[in-house]
């Protein structure tokens, strides 16, 4: 299975949803504490199985998320921790790059997520308890949603309703937005803890799955908000990711601090249905293919990234 | 669909006013959008994205109880806010409950005025019950008073900040009444009851003992006036002990409270800890707040001392913690490290300076070279709802492709392009597979050169190749013949080279 070894800490890696064989990795200096960043393009050759790197972006200080567009084949986000938003544009060389830099955020920049049914815009999240909506053509955001009273750490459109998304913060709530509103249109308190991650279960548009620093994944029916449908323990510390399957409606796969990525059924008793433990530092970032069934990525502050199909070892040559 | 009361102060505070004009066009922008989605939604017409339950009564009331604390008082609204949504609290009913408390943002003031006037006038007819009732020390006035403890129980329930007055005073009265039957009344009927003893007894020494039944009346009266100072007695007795009992109860929602306000301090101290620090070394939210929450519970674990094999093992041999209480994972030896070096002050020594804005602000953006491809969740529901419609999803198909670009630059909120039959907006098919070598060429990009590194170049040129080919595919089904490709190929080939030319220019 093929690795790649980034020279910084890696934070994020996200599957490209045009090219099948395409991924980009986040990753920060000194990990993501004070430094530069680089965003990596890679390429999962099929011939020998190994993971090139196609491009490589460097930015002045570290970069904890990114985003494909939906739209453009070759445009990426990128979430930096000075507190801006940039726009890659892959098919152009390192020095034409980035094509657009959007500095409103205040904060750090911890996630970004474009939308998957509009395809025009995408949301980031931020430690200054904002979220912003922005569209690639213009210069500036279109919204800001502030009611959190902590950082967000993550925000996740939903995949049928092209404008509900939900946030997570480290205030212990799960907000639900709708761009049409003022506000948001619903609090979940889903944990006694900070709430690092959350996403969308993409067969069914009502349940959402929340990681926090509990080290639990609680599921939950936005009509029926008060009661988690299950929740899923067994992370030994912090979870830091957590991502819905696109193919199959119970499957989620999760990284967390305690150096493993897991794979659970949420509908079964026993959930727990796999277990990697090939990082050997905090598992910061995982990702689900969309074009391809079972595919899986992560990376950590290893500096590794591993790209392998369910039911394999990472780790395998 | 959602009922939102107006929203809160907080909320809007940090938009700008262009915002509120935005969000308007996008209102009116996306009206048709919003009804046809939600009435063909499978979910009730209202979005299953909205709370939609009644306000619950109780949950107010305690709300409003948090609120009024004095300590409570004096936080920022947002914590006051936060606070009570961890707890549960719909919008709505946090809404409802800062309307009934007196706060100073104006809005609420009208509303509160009058709440304020009734509560004081209750609580001013409870002060002037309580001291006129309870300077009385008969046995009749000891009922009435035993009675009014209870009522100012009834009303603490809703202004329990001025009940604490009327249970102060009470208190003071009843300890006031307590001490003053015992040093002066108790001293004064014994006194009494001696010098009739007394006199009874000159009177006897005197007077022959042919008067016996005054001393005896005397006896009489004396034990009477000893019974009814007893009977006094008890009943400031009982006083006291219902004052005690009040008491408890209040210490007891004073301690509560403090539970509360701990959990409040202790979140605002973790707040001000972090954002004392400067940015540059401030960047230690998630490990911090591990840390901080580590302390609260108690649970103490040494970082890890290194990377180690034998460190990892511990690890992960141990245990899994309980869940629901966080510790602290063990950080690498270089983290620690780093994390010092920042706290000094210092600079790792590894950062470069770079300048990463971008060259060309104008840049334009790029045409899209594919078309989107459809979601495999999406998939599902196209194929069923969508059966008939073939033929006018391949006119959208040219559209999209053609337009995409117009489209997409449009204000955020228009979308022209809707299949209408389909339940929700599902992105268009990729075009028909008319040419099956073409789309093996698309599965598999030319392989490029192994050992050196692609670069942008080689991208852009396969990228524009496997568009290059897309767009011959559409040319053929529009047109539908064979001869003109290699007609149109070259054409093409010298375009796209020429595309080239110009974005490396």
């Amino acid at each position: 299975m093929p690795v790649f070894k980034t020279p910084f800490n890696g934070y994020s890696v996200k599957f490209s949803p045009f090219y099948e064989s395409r991924l980009a990795v986040a990753t920060a200096q000194n990990f993501g504490i004070l430094g530069n960043g680089r965003v990596h393009v890679l390429d999962l050759s099929p011939a020998a199985p190994a993971l090139t790197e196609l491009v490589a972006f460097d930015t002045a200080d570290g970069v904890y998320d990114l985003a494909w567009s939906e739209s453009h084949d070759s445009l990426l986000i990128a979430a930096v921790a000075d507190g801006s938003v940039k726009i890659y544009d892959t098919a152009l060389p390192p020095t034409a790059n980035p094509i657009r830099s959007l500095h409103e955020h205040t904060r750090e920049v911890h996630s970004a997520d474009y939308n998957p049914t509009r395809r025009d815009s995408f949301i980031t999240s931020s430690w200054d308890d904002t979220v912003k909506l922005w569209t690639v053509d213009r210069p500036t955001s279109v919204r800001t949603f502030k009611e959190h009273a902590y950082c967000v750490y993550n925000a996740t459109w939903n995949p049928r309703h092209s404008d509900v998304f939900c946030s997570a913060s480290g205030d212990c709530t799960l907000r639900i937005w709708d761009v049409r509103e003022m506000g948001s249109t619903m609090i979940i308190p889903a944990h006694e803890f900070e709430i690092l991650a959350c996403d969308w279960n993409k067969y069914d548009d009502c349940l959402i799955a929340s990681a926090s620093v509990d080290k639990s994944i609680k599921i939950w029916d936005v009509r029926n908000y008060r009661v988690p449908i299950a929740v899923l323990n067994g992370h030994g510390y912090a979870v830091r990711k957590v991502k819905f399957s696109p193919h199959k409606r119970n499957l989620l796969a999760s990284c967390s601090y305690d150096m493993t990525v897991c794979l659970w059924d949420f509908m079964v008793e026993d959930a727990l249905v796999g277990r990697y433990d090939h990082h050997t530092e905090f598992a910061v970032g995982v990702d689900m293919s969309v074009l391809v069934e079972g595919l899986l990525a992560s990376t950590g502050w290893d500096e590794l990234v591993y790209v392998w199909q369910q039911g394999m070892d990472p780790r395998a040559v | 669909m959602a009922t939102q009361s107006p929203p809160s102060p907080s909320s809007t505070a940090g938009n700008p006013p262009t915002l509120a004009a935005e969000t308007s066009q996008q209102a009116t922008g996306v009206q048709q959008d919003g009804p046809p989605e939600a009435a063909e939604q499978p979910i009730s017409s209202p979005s299953v994205f909205v709370n939609s339950e009644p306000m619950r009564e109780e949950q107010v009331q305690n709300a409003v109880k948090f609120l009024s604390h004095p300590k409570v008082r004096g936080s920022p609204v947002i914590y006051r806010r936060s606070f009570l949504e961890k707890k549960g609290l719909t919008k709505e009913e946090i809404d409802e409950a800062f309307r009934r408390v007196p706060d100073p943002p104006p809005s609420a003031q009208a509303t509160s005025a009058n709440q304020d006037g009734q509560v004081k006038s209750s609580s001013s007819n409870i002060q002037s019950q309580a001291p006129t009732q309870a300077l009385q020390p008969q046995p009749a006035g000891a009922a009435p008073t035993a009675v009014s403890p209870a009522s100012t129980m009834m009303m603490s329930r809703f202004h329990w900040y001025h009940a604490v007055l009327a249970v102060g005073l009470l208190a003071a009265s009843g300890a006031g009444t307590a001490v003053f039957i015992k040093k002066s009344l108790i001293p004064r009927l014994k006194s009494w009851i001696r010098k009739v003893v007394l006199e009874e007894e000159d009177d006897s020494e005197n007077k022959s003992i042919a008067k016996p039944s005054l001393a005896e009346e005397a006896a009489a009266a004396a034990k009477a006036a000893a019974a009814a100072a007893s009977d006094v007695a008890k009943a400031s007795q009982e006083l006291l002990n219902s004052k005690n009992e009040e008491r408890r109860y209040f210490s007891e929602l004073m301690n509560l409270l403090d539970v509360q306000l701990q959990e409040m301090k202790s979140m605002s101290n973790s707040i001000r800890k972090l954002e004392g620090p400067s940015n540059n070394s401030g960047r230690t939210s998630l490990v911090n707040q591990e840390d901080h929450r580590d302390s609260v519970t108690g649970v103490k674990q040494p970082y890890a001392n290194g990377k180690a094999d034998f460190d990892m093992q511990s690890v992960r041999s141990s245990s899994p913690p309980a869940p629901g209480e966080p510790s602290v994972a063990p950080h690498p030896k270089s983290y620690m490290e780093i994390m010092a070096m920042v706290q000094r002050g210092e600079k790792p020594p590894n950062i470069r300076d770079i300048n990463d804005l971008p060259p060309n602000p104008n840049q334009q953006l790029p045409n899209p070279r594919l078309a989107p491809k459809a979601k495999p969740w999406e998939v599902g529901q196209a194929q069923i709802a969508s059966g008939q419609v073939i033929q006018s999803q391949r006119k959208n198909v040219k559209i999209t492709e053609v337009g995409e670009d117009e489209i997409k630059a449009g204000p955020y909120g228009v979308r022209t392009n809707e299949p209408p039959v389909q339940r929700t907006w599902v992105p268009p098919q990729p075009p028909p597979v008319v040419m099956p070598e073409a789309a093996e060429a698309i599965r598999r990009p030319k392989p490029s050169g192994p050992t050196e590194q692609s670069t942008s170049h080689q991208l852009a040129s396969q990228a524009s190749e496997v568009a290059d080919e897309l767009q011959r595919i559409t040319k053929i089904s529009e047109v539908g013949g064979i001869e003109e490709i290699k007609g149109n190929g070259s054409v093409q080939n010298s375009s796209e080279i020429q595309e080239e030319q110009e974005t490396h220019a």
